[in-house]
């Protein structure tokens, strides 16, 4: 099997795949936690060839290092927008149907995405959505939609993830739009009630927001489910997690091939590999995020399949929507962003 | 004092900085400023010109420097300028008593081992540091506790998410590159000039400020400027222990280069900043020389 | 001694009481049962059991010290010797000289990431833990210098001359006359390099290869699925490793016969 990218090739050079019997590894650039280590360990029973993974915890590292083509990753597992952005600049390796015999594991429901029709160069490995969190001793009734966290009663108590799709995410949603919207009227309006919204935050928080909430300095936390769900887990009395029925952002990380790959076969047999269904639960077990893989199901465990807050229902799910890439009108929304953050 | 010929000692002292910083560094920067006269494209990246000589003469090229003289980008710069400067201060402030104390009067042997004792806290993650300041200052908190308990407030203070933990994480952080350069210069004082002075009939107040802060400025300067001009840079102690409620240029450009992927105008302000310190600095230079004091590089 | 002498002792204790108060929290959180960072849940000793067998955090701790100590090393010896070109002798380039180290203090660290990862695809440098060293040591050098040079200030030749004057060699007294008086900034400066080293996340984050993950990298990957008190307990390991080898460097470096004396 072949090994490592070779190094030394200059961009646009291509070089026979490095020999070395024997030598087996594959480079995985992943975010942390991603892989158990009994996935990798068994893997390697299995094939010999050993998995080593770097970790990263934001997707512009992924972007900058395929663009310099002097990273020599093997696999890579962005986010779904930037999924596209990778594609858009012929920095992906289209995928080989025909070499993963367990593609069809996955829930078609969660396949041909717009950020990579047909799957052509990804596939799905966790998806998750952002809600909130909250907290039931303040909060009174159970809250299903996004107003309490534009009610000015609530001054002080809101933590909103500080990042700008996701903000724009609920206020568009609170206000029935499309959270993809690039109607300058929309998104305007939607600016409007951020900035309104600024008074009321306590702290923008995007890595922390689980413990903020479990803390008591704020009553409503803005969040990825992952975390919020397992704080509820743990503490149902107290906290709980909201799926607005307005609709939300739908999440998905994607496995996916850089263009520059080499370890051909190795790539493909760990993509089977993961597709496993043992296997795939084996990473939900792990990290409290759902998957797309249908005969994982039997091997979650029932706490996690059962939580609406990582398994939503179908109807929950209907009106949420994946953050796309929206051209020009980034820069729009980064203007009104640096204008709510600087008032 | 300065030797007039400059020999090529000097030279071959500085080979090894201007080869490293000049190849991995002035010429990354070089390419990146370019960089900055372009136009972001869809995708982020950079979009190409068709008509080179129209895009420079019709002053296109010049679109992003432009843009941050909005008032905005101004304001967010006098934010910026602001909070490193009472940054600077208070710890300037707070250093210097410190400093003075391993240098002078600690005994010899431990110098070392004090000076040691400055940094080790900044050899542990900043993350969890910072959490345990959230974990002191939030309105549960240690500190709060310790304050209601012991009678000094009625009600809990508001001491996270606000401007004031801001400084003290700012400060907190930036402690180790006021108090070093000022031992560094502190060391070397000579005590019997001190003695002198007192002999020759000046107060306490008065050689401090007349003999001891002259001889130790070139540390003192070394400090201010390793404390000001990162903090201007500065934004995650802002956003975690301030709740990312303002925006700083630290922020500003942060947000171009990775969530609005537009790195010409990222570019642009980085390199705005850079100009403005850089003329600061050499005004300094320049001031100092004429008063015969030789106090930066 | 006096009485400003013990105003002034007493104002340092409360300094380092600062600089240590979030550093006590931090140490008690790494026996937190909870894996929730802000509430306290009782005592275990898990995390560091779960330490020993962590390859991961272990390796990148690797990595963190190898990267900080090659890069400090190399900075230092870089930086010190700017100093000097600066502070003894009047040469053409040397306001080039002041700019250029100037210019790493004031550049965000992104910016500088983001271009030096550009840089090394333009030149088929491939990525790897040495992209990540010469990183550091391109934004350490002029930390070292700055504070070097400040210590150079007004530093008194005639030391030197006289050492010439009896007859050392130039060599001879740069090494027994000037770096002696010179070292407690060359100490200072080394210090400050290796702080920025072994917590620096945003250029390491562009500039790392495969395998070259390291501490920082590892603890921010982690906000994802959420910080552990592992890290806690890896930084307090360190923090104790390092305040043992700090003590016993000092006893070492007391010449005989001065140990147990206080001046």
């Amino acid at each position: 099997m072949s090994v490592v990218a070779a190094a030394g090739c200059g961009p646009g050079r291509d070089e026979p795949p490095y020999p070395g019997p024997g030598e087996k590894k594959l480079n995985v650039y992943i975010w942390s936690e991603y892989l158990p280590r009994e996935v990798i360990d068994e893997f390697k029973r299995r094939t010999g060839i050993e998995v080593h993974y770097d970790l990263y915890d934001s997707n512009e590292p992924v972007l900058e290092k395929l663009q310099s083509g002097v990273a020599d990753y093997d696999l890579v597992v962005p986010s779904d927008y930037m999924v596209r952005i990778l594609v858009h600049l012929k920095l992906l390796r289209p995928l080989d149907r025909g070499k993963l015999k367990n593609f069809g594991n996955l829930d078609p429901r969660f396949l041909d995405r717009q950020f990579d029709p047909r799957n052509a160069y990804s596939l799905p490995y966790v998806w998750g959505t952002t809600g909130y969190g909250f907290n039931r001793d303040r909060a009174g009734r159970s809250p299903d939609t996004w107003a309490p966290l534009f009610d000015p009663a609530n001054k002080g108590q809101i933590l909103m993830l500080d990042d700008m799709r996701e903000c724009f995410a609920a206020a568009l949603k609170f206000q029935g739009q499309s959270l993809n919207s690039t109607d300058p009227g929309v998104l305007k309006r939607a600016a409007d009630l951020l900035k309104k919204q600024k008074d009321l935050v306590k702290t923008y928080n995007s890595g922390d927001y689980e413990n903020i909430l479990a803390a008591g300095d704020v009553s409503y936390a803005h969040g990825y489910n992952g975390q919020l769900a397992k704080l509820a887990a743990k503490e149902p009395r107290k906290f709980g997690f909201v799926l607005p029925k307005e609709g939300a952002t739908f999440w998905m990380d994607s496995v996916c091939i850089p263009a520059r790959a080499r370890n051909i076969e190795a790539i493909y047999a760990f993509l089977d590999f993961i597709l496993e269904p043992e296997v795939s639960a084996k990473i939900v077990n792990g990290i409290s995020y759902a998957s797309a893989n249908v005969p994982a199901r039997k091997f979650i465990r029932p706490e996690i399949l059962n939580d609406p807050a990582i398994y939503p229902s179908e109807e929950a799910l209907a009106k949420c929507e994946f953050i796309e890439d929206i051209g020009e009108a980034t820069s729009i929304l980064d203007e009104y962003w640096t204008e709510i953050k600087a008032q | 004092m300065k030797r007039g010929a400059p020999g090529r000692a000097a030279y071959l002292l500085v080979l090894p900085t201007w080869a490293t910083l000049g190849v991995f560094f002035l010429l990354p920067l070089g390419i990146l400023f370019l960089v900055s006269f372009g136009q972001r494209a869809t995708y982020g990246g950079l979009k190409p010109i068709e008509d080179l000589g129209l895009y420079i003469s019709s002053g296109k090229f010049l679109a992003n420097y432009a843009r941050s003289f909005h008032p905005i980008y101004l304001q967010i710069c006098w934010r910026s300028i602001w909070m490193a400067t009472v940054t600077t201060v208070l710890c300037l402030a707070m250093s210097y008593p410190i400093a003075y104390y391993i240098a002078v009067k600690a005994p010899a042997g431990r110098r070392n081992l004090l000076l040691g004792l400055v940094v080790v806290p900044f050899w542990t993650s900043f993350l969890i540091r910072t959490y345990a300041w959230m974990f002191l200052l939030r309105t549960e908190g240690l500190v709060n506790r310790a304050l209601l308990g012991a009678g000094l407030v009625a009600h809990p203070v508001e001491l996270l998410y606000n401007n004031f933990a801001v400084l003290i994480g700012l400060v907190y952080g930036e402690l180790p590159f006021m108090i070093l350069p000022l031992f560094a210069s502190l060391e070397k004082l000579d005590l019997s000039l001190l003695e002198a002075s007192q002999d020759l009939g000046a107060g306490r107040a008065s050689t401090f400020r007349r003999v001891t802060v002259p001889l130790t400025m070139p540390g003192i300067v070394a400090g201010v400027i390793l404390v000001f001009v990162p903090s201007l840079g500065q934004f995650i102690v802002s956003d975690l222990l301030g709740g990312a409620k303002t925006i700083l240029a630290g922020n500003l450009i942060q947000n171009q280069f990775a969530v609005a992927r537009n790195k010409p105008f990222g570019a642009a302000v980085a390199f705005e900043l850079t100009a403005a310190v850089l003329a600061l600095l050499f005004a300094y230079t320049l001031y100092t020389k004429r008063k015969g004091q030789d106090v930066l590089l | 001694m006096s009485g400003k002498g013990r105003w002034l002792a007493g104002y340092a204790w409360l300094v380092y009481a600062f600089l240590y108060a979030p550093i006590a929290i931090l140490i008690v959180f790494s026996f937190n049962r909870a894996t929730q960072t802000a509430v306290w849940e009782g005592g275990t000793l898990d995390w560091y059991r779960n330490l020993a067998h962590n390859d991961l955090i272990l390796a990148s701790v690797k990595n963190s010290l190898i990267v900080g100590v090659v890069s400090t090393a190399i900075a230092t010896v870089f930086g010190t010797l700017v100093a000097l070109a600066l502070g003894r002798y009047e040469f053409k380039g040397s306001g080039f000289t002041k700019s250029l180290l100037y210019l790493p203090i004031i550049i965000p660290e992104i910016v500088i990431g983001a271009a030096l990862v550009t840089f090394f695809g333009a030149v088929a440098l491939h990525l790897s833990l040495w992209t990540v060293v010469l990183a550091h040591v391109v934004f350490s050098v002029s930390y070292v210098a700055i504070v070097v040079r400040a210590r150079l200030s007004g530093f008194d030749r005639s030391l030197e001359e006289a050492a010439l004057d009896l007859g050392a060699r130039p060599v001879q007294t740069f090494w027994r006359v000037t770096l002696p008086l010179i070292a407690p900034g060359i100490v200072a400066g080394a210090l400050l390099c290796f702080t920025i080293s072994i917590d620096d996340y945003v250029i390491t984050s562009f500039v790392a290869g495969v395998g070259a993950t390291t501490l920082p990298l590892q603890i921010y990957s982690m906000l994802k699925v959420g910080v552990t008190p592992e890290v806690n307990a890896v930084s307090t390991l360190l923090l104790a490793v390092t305040v043992v080898l700090i003590v016993i460097a000092q006893r070492l470096q007391q010449p005989p016969g001065e140990r147990g004396e206080t001046s």
